[in-house]
């Protein structure tokens, strides 16, 4: 266990700037995802800098997230009860949904369903142009950058202000969110007070946390009183008091869904959980699984519009449920669980793919384990090559708070992609020879033969990494790995089968 | 429900029910909450330690008298400006007893002013587990524990509940949240580690929660 203080990195790093714009988003466009994947994911795994800042929040995050399980007395019982209070919830997804739905209208509030993307945007354009809104301020939501909201808004000439300050910062840098939790996570203090320096035009900014967070605080604070709708994400439907539930931090949440007229919550429809009495166990396992606090500072409960007697609070509540692929998961009783996911980023964080290629790499909305294991569903198979941006070592369904079964979900993907005939032909047929030479010893031993035989000729010809090698891909960076004289099976019969 | 205007509802109901006819895989069993969480031994010294952890500012007061003066302390150490009290009968007679010297707006008169120096509320309980103070639109309504520098709660002992799931389970039986379009449990002032994973408090909402929590009713 390493308790120590992880050291923060000293160079500023010059070569963590911020992607061209849009290119990091998750249009398919006309580059080939996989490969763009493998080049970004290349750059990035050999910029020191950039490890070394990931390798700092990384190790600041397992010190906070190993104390904060100690807190608990069975933290392993707290994710098995995380667990099955999701899969009651998944499983009866449409009873607990109209639940909500009828608990909403019941005190004034509407609730919109959207199948895709597009329809969510657009009720919310509509929303907006109705109410003459100009401004909008929103707190964190992952699911407003899937169907890419603050674009469509845009488009109508309405100014959506991210509030929570990860976002507000990479809003300014005009990227997209490095990691779900932490969105800003792969910047130092000296590049954000050169960034607020800029556009905020405050030129005699320190660099001084507390400095920086008290000048984007005065420049919200505008927004949140100018603005006339607030968009919210929410953790948690909660179906039998007919609330959502936010979790945050800063209090942006709150100001998003108190002071402006209009409220609209953005969520997904796998957000539900039955009972109000579930965020017991639920807000304690999120706050620890996504920053290692007991609980997050704001467990927030919105259920409608201002009531009667009520000081203050938006006339107007709106909820879009958002599908987008979502249901479709569920024909698929293995794969179902996918949709317990409480976007805590724990398997994010504990990745070792994560760790040396980045947020940004990935090229989608989600990243990391759960991203890799969802996004072929949510976008397609263009986005299938994730399924093997993992070693499959199993440390995301470890700390998983709802324990998915995270890197059998990928080998499962892998399976889905080869099977609907996804696969390389050139894979194809590799694949096939070696099922063929499994099944035969003596093509195995044959081929392992030839292997040797070859490689070692190939090697002594200097040629090891060149077109001409079948280890290219491994002998092009590292030395080739030396090879046996023999096979295993000789040694088994010679040596190591009589304890020798 | 305006299903007239809504066409996905139901094709995202009919896809739901289509995916879950495919039978679950079966569900394990589901631990006790009491195999997850220690039990809340004192709950009055617990909400204390994990209000402090909280970063807090948490006063134990005798009576009325001694809360009245914490209270007149606390906003001394303010700048100048206007106050938002909620309008609740033993606040004003808290507060006829602090006597501030400042401008007060009451919440029966509205929400609190962007420039308002502090609010004060009640609370509906608190929770000795996770040292949180549990408010619903009654305690002010939604703007009263979020929008001045410094949120300053009254409350007694005798509304310490020990933990999360009593709370919860007090604003379900109580059906708060059928006379709330709002509540929020609050554990601390508004923070945030956004930069460099380095805390600062006071982030858009207060930097300051002051609890003067008096003894008995």
């Amino acid at each position: 266990m390493s308790a120590s203080t992880p050291t923060r990195p000293a160079v500023t790093p010059s070569s963590t700037t911020a992607p061209q714009q849009g290119a990091a988003n998750d249009h398919a466009g006309p580059v080939d995802p996989a490969q763009k994947f493998l080049r970004d994911a290349a750059i990035k795994s050999a910029d020191i800098a950039h490890r070394d800042i990931i390798r700092f929040n990384m190790e600041s995050y397992a010190t906070a997230h190993q104390r904060g399980r100690g807190r608990f007395k069975d933290w392993d019982a707290a994710r098995r009860r995380c667990q099955e209070i999701k899969r009651e919830a998944v499983n009866h997804l449409d009873k607990y949904l109209l639940q909500f739905e009828a608990n909403v209208t019941a005190r004034g509030g509407h609730v919109f369903w959207a199948a895709t993307s597009e329809e969510a945007c657009a009720y919310i354009v509509e929303l907006a142009q109705r109410h003459k809104v100009k401004t909008v301020v929103k707190s964190k939501s992952m699911v407003t950058e899937e169907i890419h909201l603050n674009a469509a808004l845009e488009k109508v000439g309405v100014t959506a202000w991210e509030t929570d300050l990860g976002e507000y910062i990479v809003q300014l840098r005009n990227e997209p969110p490095y990691h779900i939790v932490t969105p800003a996570m792969h910047l130092m203090r000296d590049q954000i007070r050169d960034l607020f320096r800029e556009k905020l035009n405050e030129p005699g900014l320190s660099n001084d946390p507390q400095e920086l967070v008290a000048a984007a605080r005065r420049k919200l604070r505008q927004a949140f009183f100018a603005a006339e709708m607030g968009i919210s994400g929410a953790n948690f439907i909660v179906a039998d008091p007919g609330v959502i539930a936010i979790s945050t931090n800063e209090g942006n949440g709150r100001l998003t869904t108190s002071v402006p007229r209009i409220h609209v919550a953005v969520t997904g429809i796998e957000k539900v959980i039955p009972r109000l009495e579930d965020l017991a166990t639920l807000w304690p396992v999120l706050a620890t699984s996504g920053t290692g606090q007991p609980v997050t500072t704001y467990g927030t409960l919105i259920g409608g519009p201002r009531q009667p007697g009520e000081a203050d609070g938006p006339e107007e509540f709106h909820v879009v449920l958002v599908d987008n692929g979502r249901s479709g998961l569920l024909a698929n009783a293995e794969q179902r669980e996918v949709l317990h996911c409480i976007r805590c980023g724990a398997c994010m964080n504990t990745c070792p793919v994560y760790r040396h290629i980045g947020g940004h790499a990935y090229g989608t909305i989600y990243g990391g384990p759960i991203g890799s294991v969802l996004t072929p569903h949510l976008r397609g198979p263009n986005f299938e090559h994730l399924s093997y941006a993992s070693s499959l070592c199993g440390a995301c369904t470890s700390v998983c708070p709802v324990r998915i079964d995270l890197h059998h979900h990928l080998l499962h993907n892998r399976h889905d992609s080869a099977m609907a005939g996804h696969a390389a032909a050139g894979g194809r047929t590799q694949w096939k020879i070696f099922s063929r030479a499994m099944q035969s010893p003596a093509m195995y031993s044959l081929g392992g033969w030839m292997m040797r035989r070859g490689l070692r000729a190939l090697y002594a010809l200097g040629l090891a990494g060149t077109a001409l090698d079948p280890m290219r891909k491994w002998n092009i960076k590292r030395a080739p790995v030396p090879l046996p004289a023999q096979s295993f099976r000789a040694q088994w019969r010679k040596d190591l089968g009589n304890g020798k | 429900m305006a299903t007239a205007n809504n066409p996905s509802r139901e094709l995202i109901l009919e896809r739901i029910r289509a995916g879950l006819r495919v039978p679950a895989a079966p569900a394990g069993p589901s631990p006790a909450l009491s195999d997850a969480f220690e039990p809340v031994q004192n709950a009055l010294e617990r909400f204390q330690a994990e209000a402090k952890a909280n970063l807090m500012e948490c006063f134990l007061t005798a009576d009325a008298a001694a809360s009245a003066d914490q209270l007149a302390v606390t906003l001394r150490s303010l700048p100048e400006g206007e106050i938002f009290v909620q309008d609740a009968p033993s606040l004003r007679r808290l507060i006829e007893m602090a006597n501030p010297q400042r401008a007060i707006r009451w919440s029966s008169q509205g929400g609190p002013v962007e420039a308002s120096q502090a609010t004060i509320t009640l609370a509906e309980m608190l929770v000795a587990q996770t040292g949180s103070i549990f408010v619903t639109a009654r305690c002010g309504g939604r703007g009263a524990s979020v929008v001045a520098p410094c949120h300053i709660v009254f409350a007694t002992t005798e509304q310490i509940v020990p933990d999360l799931h009593t709370a919860l389970s007090n604003v379900q039986q109580q059906s708060k949240l059928k006379q709330n379009s709002f509540a929020c449990m609050i554990s601390g002032s508004s923070r945030t580690a956004d930069i460099e994973k380095i805390l600062v408090q006071g982030a858009h909402g207060p930097i300051r929660l002051v609890v003067v929590l008096q003894r008995g009713d």
